[in-house]
Protein backbone atom coordinates (compact mmCIF):
# COMPACT_ATOMS: atom_id res chain seq x y z
CA UNK A 1 0.00 0.00 0.00
CA UNK A 2 1.12 3.60 -1.21
CA UNK A 3 0.10 6.65 0.12
CA UNK A 4 1.24 9.81 -1.43
CA UNK A 5 0.30 12.82 -0.31
CA UNK A 6 0.51 14.38 -4.21
CA UNK A 7 -1.60 13.07 -7.02
CA UNK A 8 0.58 10.56 -9.36
CA UNK A 9 1.43 11.54 -12.66
CA UNK A 10 0.33 8.23 -15.06
CA UNK A 11 1.95 9.83 -18.02
CA UNK A 12 3.42 13.40 -19.24
CA UNK A 13 2.17 15.45 -22.56
CA UNK A 14 5.52 17.09 -23.44
CA UNK A 15 6.54 18.64 -19.94
CA UNK A 16 2.47 18.33 -18.54
CA UNK A 17 2.35 15.29 -15.99
CA UNK A 18 -1.06 14.30 -16.69
CA UNK A 19 -2.12 13.22 -13.01
CA UNK A 20 -4.92 10.63 -12.03
CA UNK A 21 -6.60 13.40 -10.47
CA UNK A 22 -6.50 15.68 -13.50
CA UNK A 23 -8.09 12.43 -15.35
CA UNK A 24 -10.72 12.53 -12.78
CA UNK A 25 -11.53 15.73 -12.78
CA UNK A 26 -11.83 15.46 -16.49
CA UNK A 27 -14.62 12.83 -16.57
CA UNK A 28 -16.50 14.65 -13.80
CA UNK A 29 -16.53 17.61 -15.91
CA UNK A 30 -17.26 15.86 -18.77
CA UNK A 31 -20.32 14.15 -16.96
CA UNK A 32 -21.70 17.45 -15.57
CA UNK A 33 -21.33 18.95 -19.01
CA UNK A 34 -23.27 15.92 -20.99
CA UNK A 35 -26.13 15.92 -18.23
CA UNK A 36 -26.49 19.42 -18.61
CA UNK A 37 -26.68 18.89 -22.31
CA UNK A 38 -29.19 16.00 -21.90
CA UNK A 39 -31.30 18.22 -19.67
CA UNK A 40 -31.06 21.07 -21.75
CA UNK A 41 -32.34 19.76 -25.05
CA UNK A 42 -35.48 18.60 -22.69
CA UNK A 43 -36.79 21.18 -20.19
CA UNK A 44 -40.68 20.77 -19.75
CA UNK A 45 -42.51 23.38 -17.57
CA UNK A 46 -44.22 19.87 -15.71
CA UNK A 47 -40.90 17.92 -14.63
CA UNK A 48 -40.34 14.36 -14.96
CA UNK A 49 -37.26 12.10 -13.94
CA UNK A 50 -33.96 13.45 -14.19
CA UNK A 51 -35.06 17.01 -14.64
CA UNK A 52 -37.24 16.81 -11.07
CA UNK A 53 -33.86 15.69 -9.45
CA UNK A 54 -31.89 18.48 -10.70
CA UNK A 55 -34.84 21.08 -10.58
CA UNK A 56 -35.04 19.86 -6.51
CA UNK A 57 -31.17 20.38 -6.41
CA UNK A 58 -31.13 23.42 -7.71
CA UNK A 59 -34.17 25.31 -6.00
CA UNK A 60 -32.51 24.23 -2.75
CA UNK A 61 -29.42 25.75 -3.65
CA UNK A 62 -31.52 29.30 -4.83
CA UNK A 63 -33.18 29.15 -1.93
CA UNK A 64 -30.04 28.71 0.15
CA UNK A 65 -28.20 31.54 -2.07
CA UNK A 66 -31.45 33.69 -0.77
CA UNK A 67 -31.55 33.03 2.38
CA UNK A 68 -28.28 34.40 2.48
CA UNK A 69 -28.51 37.60 0.27
CA UNK A 70 -31.81 38.29 1.08
CA UNK A 71 -32.20 39.48 -2.98
CA UNK A 72 -33.49 37.92 -5.37
CA UNK A 73 -30.96 39.61 -8.50
CA UNK A 74 -27.99 39.13 -6.06
CA UNK A 75 -28.87 36.02 -5.89
CA UNK A 76 -28.96 35.42 -9.58
CA UNK A 77 -25.86 37.09 -9.60
CA UNK A 78 -23.70 34.59 -7.31
CA UNK A 79 -25.74 31.71 -8.05
CA UNK A 80 -23.90 30.08 -10.88
CA UNK A 81 -20.69 29.79 -9.09
CA UNK A 82 -22.06 29.09 -5.83
CA UNK A 83 -23.86 26.21 -7.82
CA UNK A 84 -20.98 24.96 -9.75
CA UNK A 85 -18.92 24.76 -7.19
CA UNK A 86 -21.25 22.66 -4.98
CA UNK A 87 -21.65 20.38 -7.86
CA UNK A 88 -18.19 20.06 -8.99
CA UNK A 89 -17.07 19.64 -5.17
CA UNK A 90 -19.67 17.36 -3.79
CA UNK A 91 -19.07 14.83 -7.55
CA UNK A 92 -15.28 15.05 -6.86
CA UNK A 93 -15.90 13.98 -3.24
CA UNK A 94 -18.05 11.35 -3.61
CA UNK A 95 -15.48 9.81 -6.69
CA UNK A 96 -13.59 8.40 -4.12
CA UNK A 97 -16.64 5.92 -2.92
CA UNK A 98 -16.91 4.23 -6.02
CA UNK A 99 -14.91 0.86 -5.98
CA UNK A 100 -11.91 0.17 -7.50
CA UNK A 101 -10.56 4.17 -6.59
CA UNK A 102 -7.34 3.82 -5.41
CA UNK A 103 -6.98 -0.04 -6.34
CA UNK A 104 -6.90 -0.28 -9.66
CA UNK A 105 -4.17 1.13 -11.16
CA UNK A 106 -0.78 0.90 -12.59
CA UNK A 107 2.56 -0.96 -11.28
CA UNK A 108 5.58 1.14 -11.65
CA UNK A 109 9.11 1.01 -10.44
CA UNK A 110 9.65 4.24 -8.07
CA UNK A 111 13.39 4.72 -6.39
CA UNK A 112 13.97 0.88 -6.82
CA UNK A 113 10.18 -0.19 -5.03
CA UNK A 114 7.22 -1.45 -7.30
CA UNK A 115 4.32 0.29 -6.19
CA UNK A 116 0.82 1.11 -7.40
CA UNK A 117 -0.02 4.29 -9.26
CA UNK A 118 -4.03 4.25 -8.96
CA UNK A 119 -5.71 5.21 -12.22
CA UNK A 120 -8.13 7.32 -10.63
CA UNK A 121 -8.21 9.35 -7.54
CA UNK A 122 -10.70 12.19 -5.86
CA UNK A 123 -10.30 15.37 -7.48
CA UNK A 124 -10.62 16.93 -3.85
CA UNK A 125 -7.73 14.72 -3.03
CA UNK A 126 -5.15 16.89 -4.89
CA UNK A 127 -4.34 20.12 -3.51
CA UNK A 128 -3.78 21.60 -6.95
CA UNK A 129 -7.07 21.26 -7.54
CA UNK A 130 -8.57 22.68 -3.60
CA UNK A 131 -6.35 25.52 -4.49
CA UNK A 132 -7.89 26.72 -7.89
CA UNK A 133 -11.25 26.32 -6.68
CA UNK A 134 -10.11 28.34 -3.31
CA UNK A 135 -8.40 30.94 -6.02
CA UNK A 136 -11.40 31.34 -7.93
CA UNK A 137 -13.30 31.52 -5.07
CA UNK A 138 -11.18 34.32 -3.42
CA UNK A 139 -10.68 35.94 -6.71
CA UNK A 140 -14.22 36.55 -7.52
CA UNK A 141 -14.81 38.14 -4.12
CA UNK A 142 -11.69 39.98 -4.47
CA UNK A 143 -13.36 41.03 -8.07
CA UNK A 144 -16.52 41.79 -7.00
CA UNK A 145 -15.63 44.19 -4.35
CA UNK A 146 -13.14 45.69 -7.06
CA UNK A 147 -16.09 46.30 -9.56
CA UNK A 148 -18.39 47.57 -7.11
CA UNK A 149 -15.75 50.62 -5.23
CA UNK A 150 -12.94 50.79 -8.01
CA UNK A 151 -9.84 49.54 -7.28
CA UNK A 152 -8.27 52.47 -5.92
CA UNK A 153 -10.49 52.82 -3.00
CA UNK A 154 -10.33 48.58 -2.90
CA UNK A 155 -6.58 48.38 -2.42
CA UNK A 156 -6.98 51.18 0.24
CA UNK A 157 -9.04 48.32 2.18
CA UNK A 158 -5.01 47.32 2.73
CA UNK A 159 -2.63 49.26 1.89
CA UNK A 160 -3.30 51.82 5.10
CA UNK A 161 -0.74 55.21 5.20
CA UNK A 162 0.83 54.67 8.65
CA UNK A 163 0.95 58.53 8.82
CA UNK A 164 -3.32 58.26 8.79
CA UNK A 165 -5.83 59.40 11.69
CA UNK A 166 -5.01 56.19 13.92
CA UNK A 167 -1.70 56.06 12.94
CA UNK A 168 0.42 52.95 12.87
CA UNK A 169 -3.13 51.16 13.77
CA UNK A 170 -5.06 51.13 10.24
CA UNK A 171 -2.00 50.15 8.80
CA UNK A 172 -1.84 47.37 11.19
CA UNK A 173 -5.39 46.30 10.11
CA UNK A 174 -4.63 46.66 6.54
CA UNK A 175 -2.04 44.09 6.55
CA UNK A 176 -3.89 41.30 8.92
CA UNK A 177 -6.86 42.06 5.87
CA UNK A 178 -4.15 41.10 3.29
CA UNK A 179 -3.17 37.93 5.69
CA UNK A 180 -6.71 36.81 5.88
CA UNK A 181 -7.21 36.57 2.07
CA UNK A 182 -4.12 34.62 2.09
CA UNK A 183 -5.29 32.39 5.38
CA UNK A 184 -8.55 32.38 3.25
CA UNK A 185 -6.88 30.48 0.60
CA UNK A 186 -5.08 27.89 2.68
CA UNK A 187 -7.88 27.74 4.65
CA UNK A 188 -9.96 26.58 1.81
CA UNK A 189 -8.02 24.48 -0.03
CA UNK A 190 -6.28 22.54 3.20
CA UNK A 191 -9.72 21.82 4.41
CA UNK A 192 -11.60 20.20 1.51
CA UNK A 193 -8.01 18.57 0.49
CA UNK A 194 -7.40 17.33 4.11
CA UNK A 195 -11.03 15.59 4.53
CA UNK A 196 -11.42 14.27 1.08
CA UNK A 197 -7.54 12.89 1.56
CA UNK A 198 -8.21 11.56 5.14
CA UNK A 199 -11.18 10.04 3.65
CA UNK A 200 -9.37 8.46 0.89
CA UNK A 201 -6.76 7.18 2.70
CA UNK A 202 -9.38 5.62 5.43
CA UNK A 203 -11.28 3.57 3.21
CA UNK A 204 -8.55 2.40 1.68
CA UNK A 205 -6.85 1.43 4.91
CA UNK A 206 -10.27 -0.54 5.88
CA UNK A 207 -10.10 -2.16 2.70
CA UNK A 208 -6.97 -3.25 2.92
CA UNK A 209 -7.97 -4.34 6.75
CA UNK A 210 -11.31 -6.15 6.82
CA UNK A 211 -12.05 -5.66 3.11
CA UNK A 212 -15.78 -7.41 3.70
CA UNK A 213 -18.55 -5.06 5.59
CA UNK A 214 -16.63 -3.13 7.75
CA UNK A 215 -16.02 -0.13 4.99
CA UNK A 216 -19.44 0.27 4.77
CA UNK A 217 -19.76 2.71 7.61
CA UNK A 218 -17.22 4.54 6.43
CA UNK A 219 -18.43 4.47 2.95
CA UNK A 220 -21.68 6.45 3.99
CA UNK A 221 -19.23 9.07 6.53
CA UNK A 222 -17.73 9.38 3.38
CA UNK A 223 -20.59 10.22 1.71
CA UNK A 224 -21.83 12.38 4.37
CA UNK A 225 -18.48 14.36 4.73
CA UNK A 226 -18.53 14.75 1.15
CA UNK A 227 -21.72 16.62 0.90
CA UNK A 228 -21.08 18.24 3.90
CA UNK A 229 -17.21 19.71 2.57
CA UNK A 230 -19.32 20.69 -0.92
CA UNK A 231 -21.72 22.54 1.19
CA UNK A 232 -18.99 24.49 3.55
CA UNK A 233 -17.23 25.23 0.49
CA UNK A 234 -19.95 26.89 -1.47
CA UNK A 235 -21.61 28.53 1.27
CA UNK A 236 -18.30 30.13 2.44
CA UNK A 237 -17.72 31.30 -1.15
CA UNK A 238 -21.22 32.45 -0.99
CA UNK A 239 -20.47 34.49 2.15
CA UNK A 240 -17.85 35.89 1.11
CA UNK A 241 -19.02 37.14 -2.12
CA UNK A 242 -22.05 38.79 0.13
CA UNK A 243 -19.83 40.18 2.37
CA UNK A 244 -17.82 41.29 -0.17
CA UNK A 245 -20.96 43.35 -2.14
CA UNK A 246 -22.04 44.33 1.31
CA UNK A 247 -19.12 45.93 2.40
CA UNK A 248 -18.85 48.00 -1.34
CA UNK A 249 -22.23 49.48 -0.52
CA UNK A 250 -21.04 50.65 2.69
CA UNK B 1 9.09 27.25 -0.37
CA UNK B 2 9.90 25.12 -3.46
CA UNK B 3 10.28 21.87 -1.81
CA UNK B 4 7.13 22.30 0.39
CA UNK B 5 4.95 23.13 -2.54
CA UNK B 6 6.51 19.83 -4.41
CA UNK B 7 5.80 17.64 -0.91
CA UNK B 8 2.07 18.51 -1.29
CA UNK B 9 2.32 17.57 -4.95
CA UNK B 10 0.93 21.55 -5.71
CA UNK B 11 2.29 22.11 -9.44
CA UNK B 12 1.42 25.08 -11.28
CA UNK B 13 0.83 23.47 -14.56
CA UNK B 14 -1.85 21.15 -12.80
CA UNK B 15 -3.29 24.42 -10.68
CA UNK B 16 -3.31 26.42 -13.83
CA UNK B 17 -5.26 23.17 -15.68
CA UNK B 18 -7.64 22.94 -12.83
CA UNK B 19 -8.49 26.89 -12.85
CA UNK B 20 -9.23 26.66 -16.75
CA UNK B 21 -11.08 23.77 -16.06
CA UNK B 22 -13.56 24.76 -13.72
CA UNK B 23 -13.97 27.58 -15.63
CA UNK B 24 -14.72 26.26 -18.43
CA UNK B 25 -17.13 23.88 -16.82
CA UNK B 26 -18.07 27.23 -15.16
CA UNK B 27 -18.96 28.99 -18.13
CA UNK B 28 -20.91 25.79 -19.75
CA UNK B 29 -23.14 25.59 -17.31
CA UNK B 30 -23.60 29.44 -16.93
CA UNK B 31 -24.62 29.21 -20.84
CA UNK B 32 -26.65 26.30 -20.79
CA UNK B 33 -27.67 25.04 -17.95
CA UNK B 34 -28.37 27.59 -15.45
CA UNK B 35 -30.47 30.41 -17.65
CA UNK B 36 -32.60 27.90 -18.48
CA UNK B 37 -33.50 26.08 -15.73
CA UNK B 38 -33.89 29.30 -13.53
CA UNK B 39 -36.03 30.76 -16.14
CA UNK B 40 -38.39 27.60 -15.86
CA UNK B 41 -39.02 27.61 -11.93
CA UNK B 42 -39.18 31.31 -12.27
CA UNK B 43 -41.92 30.74 -14.83
CA UNK B 44 -43.43 27.51 -12.97
CA UNK B 45 -43.53 29.60 -9.64
CA UNK B 46 -45.16 32.38 -11.13
CA UNK B 47 -47.78 29.99 -12.80
CA UNK B 48 -48.34 28.41 -9.24
CA UNK B 49 -48.77 31.67 -7.43
CA UNK B 50 -51.36 32.87 -10.75
CA UNK B 51 -53.03 29.63 -9.84
CA UNK B 52 -53.34 30.09 -6.24
CA UNK B 53 -54.47 33.37 -6.86
CA UNK B 54 -56.93 32.68 -9.23
CA UNK B 55 -58.24 29.53 -7.25
CA UNK B 56 -58.33 32.19 -4.43
CA UNK B 57 -60.40 34.94 -6.36
CA UNK B 58 -62.69 32.07 -7.51
CA UNK B 59 -63.68 30.83 -4.41
CA UNK B 60 -64.42 34.15 -3.44
CA UNK B 61 -66.73 35.08 -6.08
CA UNK B 62 -68.48 31.98 -5.60
CA UNK B 63 -68.84 33.05 -1.95
CA UNK B 64 -70.26 35.81 -3.01
CA UNK B 65 -72.33 34.79 -5.68
CA UNK B 66 -73.75 32.50 -3.35
CA UNK B 67 -74.56 35.25 -0.53
CA UNK B 68 -76.45 37.48 -3.32
CA UNK B 69 -78.36 34.54 -4.03
CA UNK B 70 -79.52 33.56 -0.35
CA UNK B 71 -80.43 37.64 -0.41
CA UNK B 72 -82.51 37.61 -3.19
CA UNK B 73 -83.82 34.75 -1.83
CA UNK B 74 -84.51 36.36 1.67
CA UNK B 75 -86.22 39.91 -0.84
CA UNK B 76 -88.23 37.29 -2.92
CA UNK B 77 -89.55 35.40 -0.25
CA UNK B 78 -90.32 38.57 1.82
CA UNK B 79 -91.85 40.32 -1.23
CA UNK B 80 -94.13 37.09 -1.62
CA UNK B 81 -95.41 37.63 2.23
CA UNK B 82 -96.64 40.86 0.96
CA UNK B 83 -97.92 40.21 -1.84
CA UNK B 84 -100.26 37.44 -0.67
CA UNK B 85 -101.29 39.81 2.31
CA UNK B 86 -102.19 42.32 -0.12
CA UNK B 87 -104.39 39.66 -2.15
CA UNK B 88 -106.18 38.74 0.69
CA UNK B 89 -107.22 42.17 1.88
CA UNK B 90 -107.52 42.84 -1.40
CA UNK B 91 -110.38 40.08 -1.86
CA UNK B 92 -111.50 40.47 1.50
CA UNK B 93 -112.49 44.42 0.46
CA UNK B 94 -113.90 43.64 -2.96
CA UNK B 95 -116.21 41.10 -1.31
CA UNK B 96 -117.38 43.70 0.59
CA UNK B 97 -117.97 45.77 -1.96
CA UNK B 98 -119.59 43.42 -4.50
CA UNK B 99 -121.72 42.19 -1.57
CA UNK B 100 -122.73 46.13 -0.61
CA UNK B 101 -123.22 46.81 -4.67
CA UNK B 102 -125.62 44.09 -4.69
CA UNK B 103 -127.54 45.09 -1.96
CA UNK B 104 -128.23 49.37 -3.23
CA UNK B 105 -128.85 47.34 -6.61
CA UNK B 106 -131.87 44.65 -5.28
CA UNK B 107 -133.27 47.80 -3.41
CA UNK B 108 -133.39 50.21 -6.13
CA UNK B 109 -134.71 47.20 -8.51
CA UNK B 110 -137.11 46.62 -5.76
CA UNK B 111 -138.11 50.89 -5.43
CA UNK B 112 -138.42 50.68 -9.74
CA UNK B 113 -140.83 47.88 -9.46
CA UNK B 114 -142.58 49.56 -6.47
CA UNK B 115 -143.18 52.87 -8.57
CA UNK B 116 -143.83 50.87 -11.41
CA UNK B 117 -147.06 49.25 -10.06
CA UNK B 118 -148.13 52.36 -8.49
CA UNK B 119 -148.26 53.62 -12.05
CA UNK B 120 -149.93 50.85 -13.68
CA UNK B 121 -152.15 51.03 -10.68
CA UNK B 122 -153.36 54.42 -11.66
CA UNK B 123 -153.88 54.52 -14.57
CA UNK B 124 -155.84 51.29 -14.56
CA UNK B 125 -158.09 52.98 -12.01
CA UNK B 126 -158.12 55.79 -14.08
CA UNK B 127 -159.26 53.64 -17.30
CA UNK B 128 -161.43 52.08 -15.15
CA UNK B 129 -162.69 55.53 -13.87
CA UNK B 130 -163.30 56.84 -17.81
CA UNK B 131 -164.92 53.05 -18.52
CA UNK B 132 -167.13 53.16 -15.27
CA UNK B 133 -167.99 56.91 -16.79
CA UNK B 134 -169.49 56.03 -19.74
CA UNK B 135 -171.40 53.06 -18.43
CA UNK B 136 -173.17 55.73 -15.58
CA UNK B 137 -173.84 58.33 -18.47
CA UNK B 138 -175.68 55.03 -20.86
CA UNK B 139 -177.36 54.08 -17.89
CA UNK B 140 -178.48 57.46 -16.82
CA UNK B 141 -179.56 57.89 -20.14
CA UNK B 142 -181.26 55.18 -20.32
CA UNK B 143 -182.88 55.91 -16.76
CA UNK B 144 -183.76 59.57 -18.25
CA UNK B 145 -184.40 58.96 -21.72
CA UNK B 146 -183.23 61.82 -22.11
CA UNK B 147 -180.14 63.75 -22.55
CA UNK B 148 -179.21 66.34 -20.24
CA UNK B 149 -176.57 68.81 -22.30
CA UNK B 150 -173.54 67.26 -22.17
CA UNK B 151 -172.07 69.34 -20.01
CA UNK B 152 -174.71 68.88 -17.39
CA UNK B 153 -174.07 65.33 -17.78
CA UNK B 154 -170.63 65.60 -17.17
CA UNK B 155 -171.57 67.27 -13.96
CA UNK B 156 -173.39 64.85 -12.44
CA UNK B 157 -171.40 62.21 -13.89
CA UNK B 158 -168.19 63.05 -11.90
CA UNK B 159 -170.61 63.98 -8.65
CA UNK B 160 -171.88 60.18 -8.44
CA UNK B 161 -168.48 58.99 -8.97
CA UNK B 162 -167.03 61.03 -6.60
Amino acid sequence: MNISLAAEPLFHIGSFPVTNTIVVTLLVSLLIIAASAILKSRVHLIPRGFQNMVESVLEALLNLVDSVTQDRRQSKKFFPLVATIFIFVILSNWVEVVPGMGTIGLRETHEGKEILVPLFRSGSADLNMTLALAIISVMSAQILGIAAIGIGKYAGKFFVSPFAKPYFVGTFVGVLELVSEVAKLISFSFRLFGNIFAGEVLLMVMLFLVPYFAPLPFLFLELFVGFMQALVFSMLTLVFLKMAATEAAH
Amino acid sequence: MQELFTKLGIDWKLLIAQIVNFLVLLFVLYKFAYGPIVAMLEKRQKKIEQGLKDAESARKNLEKSEEKQKEILKKARADFKVIVEKAHTQAEKSKLEIAAEAKTQAKKILADAKAEIGREKKKTIGEIKSEIGGLVAMAAEKVIEEKVDSKKDREIIEKSIS
